[in-house]
C-alpha cells in the first residue's frame, strides 16, 4: 500500500578490505522504509549503526548490495548525481549539530538551499520559515556559539528539511543532549512526522527512542537482530 | 557563493592579511618597476630626439650621459682642435648647472643649461614656439628662457626675476608646451653666465655637428682614437647603451615579477591548505547537504582568487602611488605612467597566483571524503 520511500537490498560493507585489519562491519542488511515512516535503529556502540545511515543516505557506497531512494538504484550515479541525490532527497541531522560556526542560524539553513540553486531571496524566506517551524523564529540571527545545544540541533534541523527531503536521517541527534533536552528534539521530530509527514530515521544506541516512533529495528554485530513496534499511541 | 567566499577569508583576519600582502608588496613591486622602466625608456627617446646626427663629447671618464656629465672639462682649446675635424659642420658647447632649488626639499632639483642663446635649438630643437615672452638674443646675458612645466611648476611668467646664487636672471620667454619634458622642464641661459655661476671658463659637453649625418660614426671614431682626453658618442650608440638600460630594468622588473609571484603563490597555496585542513568539517557538512565536487572546488578557487585580486588591486595602487611620488620627486622630469595596459596585466597576473595557489588546495577540498571528513574531529 504505502509508498516505499527507501529501501536497501543486502548491504555489505567492509573496511580496509584486503588489508589484514579488514573488517565486515555490515553483513548483508535489507531494509524498507515508507513514506511517512517514524523509524529508530539502536544497537550497541560499534554494531554498524553509522555505517549502515552513512549508506543510506549516499554519502558512502556499500561494498556490495542495493540502495533505492525514490526507486532510483544509486549504484548507477556518479559522483555529482549523488550529490544532487544528497541535497534534494536526503536531510541529515548529527550528534555534533555540525553547523557553520562562523555564519547565523539563518544562513546555515540559506546554505543548503543555496547548494541546490535557491535563489538568495527565496532562501532567506524558506530559511526564517523553517526555524519557525522548528521553534527558533527569533534566534534567527544567532551564531552556532550563541545557541544551547538544543538550539543548535533545531537549526540542524531545520537545515536538513531545507530542500523538502523525501527522508530525514539523524545519526544520534540526542547525543550531545542532556535527557530533558534530548526528549524536546525527539518531540520535535515526531511532530515533524506527525504533522507535516516527513518521513524520518534516527539512530541511536539509547533505548530511550524506542518510545517516540513507529517501530524499531535492531542491529547487532552488522545484522538486523529484530523489528519491533514502537510503545508510542499517537500514531 | 562570492558573499559566503568573502566571510571565509575574513574569518583568520592576520593570516588573510599578510597573504594579500605578499600579494600586494609583488603587484606594487611590478607596477611600479614597470611604469618607471617604461618611463626611463620614455625620457631617453626623446632626449635622443633632440640629439639626432649630432655627436656628442665629454671628457673620458666623466659621468657620463646619466650622471650630468659631471667631472667634464672641455677647454676652448679642445673645442678649436674638434672643430678642424674633417666633415665637422660646427662645434656648440653646453654647461649644465644642477642646482637643488629653493624650497624643493626632495628630488633632483632642477637643472640650468647654459648654452650659446643663437644655438639654443641644440637644446629646445627646431621649430619651437613662443607661448610667451620671445626668445634669446645673441649675445644677451642675464636672461633665461623656460619650459612650460618648468614655469608652471614655479609659477614664473615673463618679467619674473630667478635667482640663481648670486646671479639675477630675467625671464624673457616662456616655451610652447610639446610634451617633451627635456623641452618642457627646462631652463635655458647664455652659457657665458653659466660659466661665470660655477667660476669656470670649460665646458661638460659639447655637441659636434657633422655636413652629413652619415659620417656621424666616422667622426666619432676619428674623435675616439685621436684624443686620449675626449670620447665621443652618436646617438646611435648612446641608443644601443640605453637599450641595454632598458633590458637590463626590464630583466630586473620581470625578476621581481618572479620572486612576486612565487611568494606570493606560495603564500595563496600555504593559506588555502591551511584554510582547507580546518574546515575539513565544514566541507564535509557541504558535501553531505548536496554539495558537489565542482561547487567545492570553485569555493575554494573564488575564495583564493579573491585574496589575489584584493590584494592585486591594492598593489596597483599603491604601485600607482610610488609611481606618483618619484614622478613628482622627480620635479615632473620623469614621464612614468600607469598604463591602463600595466594596470589590466598586473590585476590578471594576480588572479593567475591566486588561482594557481588555490588549485591544489581546492582538489583537495573537492576530494575530501565527507565521512572522513565528519568523524574527523
Ligand atoms: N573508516 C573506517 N575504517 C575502519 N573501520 C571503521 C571505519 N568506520 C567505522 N569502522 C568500524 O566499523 C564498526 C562500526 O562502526 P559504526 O558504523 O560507527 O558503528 P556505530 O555507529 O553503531 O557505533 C566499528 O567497529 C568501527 O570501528
Ligand atoms: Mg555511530
Amino acid at each position: 500500500m504505502s509508498e516505499t520511500v527507501l529501501e536497501v537490498q543486502d548491504i555489505v560493507k567492509t573496511y580496509n578490505q584486503g588489508l589484514p585489519n579488514e573488517i565486515k562491519v555490515l553483513k548483508e542488511v535489507s531494509m524498507k522504509i515508507n513514506k511517512g515512516d517514524f523509524v529508530s535503529i539502536v544497537g550497541p556502540s560499534g554494531s554498524g549503526k553509522t555505517t549502515l545511515l552513512d549508506i543510506i543516505g549516499c554519502l558512502m557506497r556499500p561494498t556490495s548490495g542495493g540502495v533505492f531512494v525514490d526507486g532510483v538504484d544509486v549504484k548507477e550515479l556518479g559522483d555529482s548525481e549523488l550529490a544532487n541525490i544528497r541535497g534534494n532527497k536526503i536531510g541529515f541531522v548529527f550528534q555534533q549539530y555540525n553547523l557553520i560556526q562562523t555564519i547565523t542560524a539563518q544562513e546555515n539553513v540559506e546554505i543548503a538551499l543555496r547548494i541546490m540553486g535557491k535563489s538568495k531571496g527565496d532562501a532567506k524566506k524558506r530559511a526564517k520559515e523553517l526555524l519557525e517551524l522548528v521553534g527558533l523564529g527569533k534566534r534567527l540571527n544567532n551564531k552556532p556559539s550563541q545557541m544551547s545545544g538544543g538550539e543548535q540541533q533545531r537549526v540542524a534541523i531545520a537545515r536538513a528539511l531545507a530542500n523538502n527531503p523525501s527522508i530525514i536521517l539523524g545519526d544520534e541527534p540526542t547525543g550531545n543532549l542532556d535527557t530533558k533536552t534530548g526528549e524536546k528534539i525527539l518531540n520535535l521530530l515526531k511532530k515533524l512526522n506527525n504533522e507535516n509527514g516527513y518521513t524520518i530515521v534516527v539512530v541511536s544506541h539509547d533505548p530511550n527512542v524506542t518510545e517516540y516512533v513507529d517501530y524499531t529495528i535492531h542491529i547487532r554485530d552488522g545484522e538486523i537482530e529484530k523489528t519491533t513496534n514502537g510503545t508510542t499511541t499517537n500514531k | 557563493m562570492i558573499d559566503f567566499a568573502f566571510k571565509n577569508i575574513t574569518r583568520q583576519r592576520t593570516r588573510t592579511i599578510l597573504t594579500t600582502l605578499g600579494i600586494i608588496i609583488g603587484i606594487a613591486a611590478i607596477v611600479a618597476l614597470g611604469s618607471i622602466s617604461e618611463g626611463i625608456n620614455q625620457y631617453i627617446t626623446a632626449s635622443l630626439e633632440l640629439s639626432a646626427g649630432k655627436i656628442i663629447i665629454q671628457q673620458r671618464g666623466s659621468g657620463g650621459f646619466q650622471g650630468g656629465f659631471a667631472g667634464s672639462d672641455i677647454t676652448d682649446d679642445d673645442l678649436e682642435e674638434l672643430g678642424s675635424i674633417d666633415g665637422v659642420k660646427e662645434i656648440v658647447p653646453m654647461n649644465l648647472y644642477f642646482s637643488m632649488g629653493r624650497g624643493m626639499s626632495f628630488g633632483p632639483g632642477m637643472v640650468i643649461a647654459g648654452i650659446d642663446p643663437e644655438r639654443s635649438e641644440f637644446l629646445v630643437g627646431e621649430n619651437i614656439e613662443m607661448h610667451e615672452g620671445r626668445e634669446m638674443e645673441g649675445g644677451e646675458t642675464g636672461v633665461m628662457m623656460l619650459g612650460f612645466v618648468f614655469a608652471e611648476q614655479r609659477d614664473l611668467g615673463v618679467g619674473d626675476y630667478f635667482e640663481l646664487k648670486d646671479m639675477e636672471f630675467e625671464i624673457i620667454g616662456i616655451l610652447e608646451k610639446i610634451e617633451n619634458p627635456n623641452v618642457d622642464d627646462s631652463a635655458s641661459v647664455n652659457i657665458v653666465d653659466i660659466q661665470e655661476l660655477m667660476g669656470v671658463d670649460t665646458y661638460q659637453m659639447a655637441y659636434v655637428v657633422p655636413f652629413d649625418i652619415r659620417d656621424a660614426e666616422a667622426i666619432a671614431e676619428e674623435i675616439e682614437n685621436s684624443y686620449e682626453k675626449l670620447s665621443a658618442t652618436t646617438p646611435v650608440e648612446l641608443a644601443r647603451q640605453v637599450g641595454e638600460i632598458i633590458t637590463q630594468i626590464r630583466l630586473f622588473t620581470l625578476g621581481i615579477g618572479g620572486i612576486a609571484a612565487v611568494v606570493g603563490g606560495l603564500g595563496v597555496l600555504n593559506t588555502m591548505i591551511m584554510a582547507v585542513l580546518e574546515r575539513r568539517r565544514e566541507i564535509g557538512v557541504m558535501k553531505a547537504i548536496g554539495a558537489t565536487k565542482r561547487r567545492i572546488l570553485m569555493q575554494i578557487l573564488t575564495e583564493s582568487a579573491m585574496i589575489s585580486l584584493i590584494g592585486g588591486a591594492l598593489g596597483l595602487a599603491i604601485g600607482a602611488l610610488v609611481v606618483f611620488g618619484i614622478v613628482l620627486a622627480s620635479g615632473g622630469q620623469l614621464p612614468a605612467q600607469v598604463t591602463p595596459g600595466l594596470a589590466a596585466g598586473s590585476m590578471i597576473f594576480a588572479l593567475m597566483l591566486g588561482i594557481v595557489g588555490g588549485v591544489y588546495p581546492s582538489i583537495k577540498a573537492a576530494n575530501l571524503d565527507p565521512v572522513e571528513a565528519l568523524r574527523y574531529e
